[in-house]
């Protein structure tokens, strides 16, 4: 499947089967959510961030199942269509937004994910102490979500973010690499 | 330029506590004197509030002299947005002593943008979650000498949009 067919299913989905919410209610509760962690561990953001990719984790795995149920798409063939499903319609269908797939490693294993434009990080600007601007991933949510779901369809992989704009990098990337393929483990009783 | 510009922008909160306060050239170094006006302008926002309950913009609050004037706009929350305008301008300043009269043309909806532009600066303050609105009120039961001791917003976008929206207002100029 190429990459503008997943374009325009993602398009398709989002107008005609998605609830749409305010976008001010989500940014907010995100980024209260975010503030309200880095209260909790005390400005430790490497903490931060590993909570967050922890709540992305549980998010991904049930979102999974709902982002099959709408979306009807069957198993991609490689892992060069799961990068554009999850781009064009995941993306799409949840946030609105489709980053831009790129930079590929010549294994086909690693790919960026490069954000235009992220509803997350509306309004936000990193606290101003030195360190959030370098330790902390504000949108690191994302990394979990795409790790829970990608979990639950056979495929484990790792996802972090390399440059985010409001750290002052002009994009926003994440870096995702498939570790392996989870076989499917067949309960024992069963034939 | 010839014509009105604005000579101190003053974002008070809502236990009279300033928030911010810039000031514009050639007034950049007046700082206690625009403190004092702003601060008898709180005042008169205490007055108007009583009478009228309707506009956000309360328009004229105080001709102070022949060439200050102060402007003021009350959000619902009880924000108090403060422009004091220069009537003369810079170019007053250059030619020595103003000639004519101070009226020229400036009218109270000529600031309605300049007030817009600095509600929604504001407001984009208030979204960012890690602006925290308590650590700039004093808490309650303080006393008025402790209120005074309380920080006032160092956000660097929120003050380079209040700069930027002194710094290009004139009457009729969109922001």
């Amino acid at each position: 499947m190429s990459s503008s067919k997943a374009s325009r299913i993602g398009e398709e989905i989002w107008k005609t089967r998605i609830d749409k919410v305010n976008a001010e209610l989500v940014t907010l509760t995100y980024g209260t959510i975010v503030a309200q962690l880095c209260q909790d561990y005390d400005s430790d953001y490497q903490e931060v961030n590993k909570q967050l990719d922890k709540m992305g984790y549980n998010i991904g795995m049930r979102l999974i199942e709902d982002f099959l149920a709408k979306s009807g798409v069957g198993r991609c063939a490689n892992f060069r269509e799961t990068a554009d499903m999850i781009a064009k319609v995941g993306f799409k269908i949840f946030l609105n937004v489709a980053p831009t797939v790129t930079n590929w490693t010549s294994d086909n294993n690693q790919f960026s994910l490069i954000f235009d434009d992220n509803p997350l990080a509306d309004f936000v600007e990193l606290p101003d102490d030195g360190r959030a601007q370098d330790e902390l991933w504000f949108s690191n949510i994302l990394c979990g979500v795409l790790r829970g779901a990608l979990e639950m369809v056979q495929m484990q992989i790792e996802a972090h973010f390399v440059s985010d704009v409001l750290r002052g990098d002009d994009t926003t990337e994440m870096r995702v690499s498939l570790v392996r393929y989870i076989e499917d483990e067949m309960p024992p009783e069963e034939e | 330029m010839a014509g009105p510009r604005i000579a101190c922008i003053g974002v008070i909160g809502k236990t009279d506590n300033p928030l911010h306060i810039s000031l514009f050239p050639p007034y950049t170094d007046a700082t206690i004197e625009f403190s004092f006006l702003l601060n008898s302008c709180l005042d008169i926002f205490e007055i108007r509030r009583k009478q009228t309950s309707i506009d956000q913009d309360l328009g004229l609050l105080h001709a102070i002299d022949e060439r200050l004037a102060a402007y003021g706009w009350l959000t619902t929350t009880g924000v108090k947005l403060l422009i004091i305008v220069d009537l003369f301008g810079q170019e007053a300043m250059s030619a020595g002593k103003p000639a004519g009269p101070a009226v020229s043309g400036m009218r109270d909806s000529d600031l309605k943008p300049a007030f817009r532009a600095l509600q929604s600066a504001y407001i984009q303050l208030l979204q960012n979650p890690f602006y925290s609105p308590d650590d700039h009120a004093p808490t309650p039961g303080a006393t008025a000498g402790a209120a005074s001791a309380c920080q006032p917003v160092s956000n660097p976008k929120f003050i380079a949009d209040v700069q930027r929206i002194g710094e290009s207002w004139a009457p009729g100029t969109a922001l």
